[in-house]
């Protein structure tokens, strides 16, 4: 009989430590990010690619269809490529025209279904969509790397490898619409179809093939034939700004699923007793493959790159730590976790990530628990004492803070009418406060805290009078069943960076290669060293942390 | 024209907080707005709502199913009765919209008596596609708008990404 006990794992690392901005906006991608998920999968149904139509104009103008099938399912990719004005050439939200627009669509279209996607994909936002529709997105070219590629492939030559490096796509994406957008399926049509069932992995299947799309067209354009090596390095880029933060507010529970099954492959890791010399082995490559790939990592932000460079010193520290005798004595895991206490948060979550690479066996079945198909399970508290406990047990950081400091309150998200482009205001300079987005988390359960009555009352006549005290008691009802669900920050403080939610969640979809261009937006690099379409069966699951190389 | 649930549950849950329902009550409400187009209840129901903000349905129904929820809490399964008002089709779509399973068990028309499992997770919903509520939509579009800040340069300037260029 199969045995399905847990494997013995240390304490978990605590919330407090945990879902701190800094050190979110700190974490890496793992083995349990949603792309290496999906390749698994990919190279577990022996996936092909197909390319279904190819109607391209020598210039790369046209559409294409790519299809696979997974899980007994096919879906397709219709790209459409369309010429760009450099000025309309914009990766915000606001844009009105791409390079490039997408669909997924479920099962294979017919010529019918193919022009209905042609002429509404390129309007986006400003175009409906059908049940057929799984996944709408976009991209811009890398103007400079997509003309260099074109220019050498014609004249028979390979691109420069240094360039490939640097930049590392063809196409970056600026939007991957999910779960019913513009008309799109709902994600309950595909939550429970094998493959699909996790988190984003209808978006991360549209990005790989997306990216295969790339490949595709720079080779058509071009003529030729990208070497291997370096169409293996081109990944598909990514533009990503707010719009991606308020969603780990507004999705406490699946913050949490995230958060806890990280938290849980990490605490299995550390009970491991002893490596064996193959583990020793992979664990020394892996942690000299890191170093490499911070050596390949360079970004124009100054601010941004002298935090890699430190990071690329402080890693040499790690490596020296990794010594033979440091690494087959008992409990090396713990003893290096235990080591990197006093090193930077950067440190300390790569090696978070490093440790949790070298244990399949123990970490992949935790994907499966990522998702949350259900919703909060969990009642609110039944009287008003029984709400105080709660927020004081799990929310003393909130009470800590005075919101009407200038400090403390200065920022403000909001919505804004331009094509609904969430942004983040300052309260003392510019309008639109008291329409505010209730991503304030802190500062309500302050607010709630402050108004409970010395004597218990039932929460529902509390709540009757305090109706404004809803969505706080709500979230402190979530605590003590959800113990990640919460970042542990005052979100509208001076100080907040949304960066480090974009990292954290932007970690999780497996980027890599961050280069913000400011502390509210990001490029990153996804699916970089990933397996090709015909690569599947040999490299479906080592390229962690891609380095450009063979 | 088709819209997914999706749509309709942010598009309530903004057009709720336009009509000033503070935005825990508007996530539910967006829940049950769903759940009630989806499984084809009138889409009048959800516009009374919305007039009768700041009080009204939106405000109440919450509470009544966390007195359900609270008394249900460390039990298996509970049996209550609760007042649904002039609300019945719209509290039982709250009723559906609830992440265990509950079952309207009899029905006076100002009362449903329910069995609500706590730990059995509620049955999946329709795949349907919502129609027949466009009058609705445009309306709730309306109210949503009422959240948007509007449109300056000083905040398109302080938009993520602005002021560089994209033709890199």
């Amino acid at each position: 009989m199969k045995d399905l006990s847990a494997p013995p794992q240390a304490p978990l690392r605590s919330p407090g430590q945990v879902m701190r901005l800094s050190r979110m906006g700190s974490m890496f991608p793992t083995r349990l990010s949603f792309l290496r998920t999906l390749t698994r999968f990919l190279a577990a149904e022996n996936a092909q690619v197909t390319r279904h139509v190819w109607q391209m104009c020598p210039e790369g103008y046209g559409h294409a269809v790519y299809c696979v099938t997974l899980g007994g399912y096919t879906y397709s990719l219709v790209a459409v490529s369309t010429q760009l004005a450099p000025e309309e050439r914009t990766d915000r939200v606001i844009a009105t025209a791409w390079d490039t627009a997408y669909v997924l669509y479920d099962g294979v279209p017919d010529a019918d279904e193919i022009a209905r996607i042609c002429s509404a994909a390129p309007k986006q936002e400003a175009a409906r969509f059908t049940e057929r529709d799984l996944v709408l997105s976009r991209a811009n070219k890398s103007v400079r790397l997509f003309a260099h590629v074109v220019e050498r492939l014609r004249a028979g030559q390979q691109p420069d490898a240094a360039m490939v490096r640097q930049i590392g796509y063809l196409m970056r994406t600026t939007a991957v619409y999910g779960n019913g957008k513009f008309g799109i399926a709902d994600r309950v049509v595909i939550e429970t179809r094998p493959g699909l069932s996790g988190p984003f992995m209808a978006e991360m299947l549209t990005v790989w093939l997306i990216r295969h799309f790339t490949h595709d067209l720079v080779e058509h354009v071009g003529q030729g034939t990208l070497d291997r090596r370096l169409k293996r390095h081109l990944g598909i880029g990514n533009s990503t700004g707010l719009g991606m933060a308020p969603f780990l507010v507004t999705h406490p529970v699946l913050l949490n699923n995230w958060m806890l099954a990280r938290e849980t492959a990490l605490a299995r890791v550390r009970a491991v007793p002893r490596l064996d010399s193959a583990s020793v082995q992979r664990l020394h490559d892996l942690a000299t493959r890191a170093a490499q790939h911070l050596s390949q990592w360079q970004v124009p932000d100054t601010r941004h790159q002298q935090r890699i460079d430190d990071l690329r010193r402080d890693w040499a520290r790690v490596l020296a730590w990794l010594t033979p005798e440091n690494m087959m004595a008992d409990h090396a895991i713990e003893a290096l976790l235990s080591w990197s206490s006093d090193q930077t948060e950067d440190v300390q979550e790569l090696i978070v990530a490093l440790v949790i690479e070298l244990f399949p066996d123990l970490v992949d079945g935790l994907t499966d628990c990522m998702a949350d198909p259900i919703g909060p399970m969990a009642a609110l508290p039944r009287d008003t004492n029984a709400l105080r406990d709660a927020i004081e047990a799990h929310f003393v950081w909130a009470l800590q803070l005075d919101y009407a400091a200038t400090d403390q309150c200065q920022q403000f998200w909001y919505v804004s009418s331009a094509k609904q482009e969430p942004r983040l205001g300052n309260r003392f300079a510019e309008a639109g406060a008291e329409l505010e987005s209730p991503l304030d988390i802190a500062r309500r359960i302050r607010a709630l805290y402050d108004d409970l009555p010395s004597e218990p009352v039932g929460i529902c006549a509390f709540l009757e009078r305090h109706p404004e005290h809803f969505l706080a008691v709500s979230r402190a009802g979530l605590a003590g069943h959800y113990p990640y669900a919460e970042i542990r920050d005052n979100l509208i403080a001076e100080n907040c960076l949304p960066i480090d939610m974009l990292r954290c969640k932007l970690s999780f979809f497996g980027a890599s290669k961050f280069d913000p261009k400011s502390d509210r937006w990001t490029r990153i690099t996804l699916c970089q060293g990933a397996p090709l379409a015909d690569e599947l069966d040999a490299r479906a699951d080592d390229w962690w942390l891609p380095v450009f190389g063979p | 024209m088709s819209w997914s649930r999706a749509e309709i549950l942010a598009l309530a849950t903004k057009a709720a907080r336009g009509a000033a329902a503070p935005p825990g009550q508007a996530a539910q409400f967006g829940q049950a707005a769903a759940q009630h187009l989806g499984r084809g209840r009138s889409a009048d129901d959800l516009l009374r709502a919305l007039e009768q903000l700041p009080s009204g349905p939106i405000l109440q129904i919450p509470v009544e199913i966390s007195r359900v929820m609270i008394s249900a809490e460390g039990q298996q399964s509970i049996d209550a009765s609760v007042e649904v008002g002039a609300y019945a089709a719209l509290f039982e779509s709250y009723l559906e919209s609830l992440p265990c399973k509950t079952t309207i068990t009899a029905r006076t028309p100002e009362t449903f008596h329910v069995v609500l499992e706590s730990a059995v997770p509620a049955p999946g919903v329709s795949l349907d596609r919502i129609t027949g509520c466009d009058l609705a939509i445009e309306k709730m579009t309306t109210l949503a708008a009422r959240t948007f800040v509007p449109e300056s340069e000083a905040s398109r300037l302080a938009g993520a990404g602005a002021g560089l260029t994209d033709n890199d």
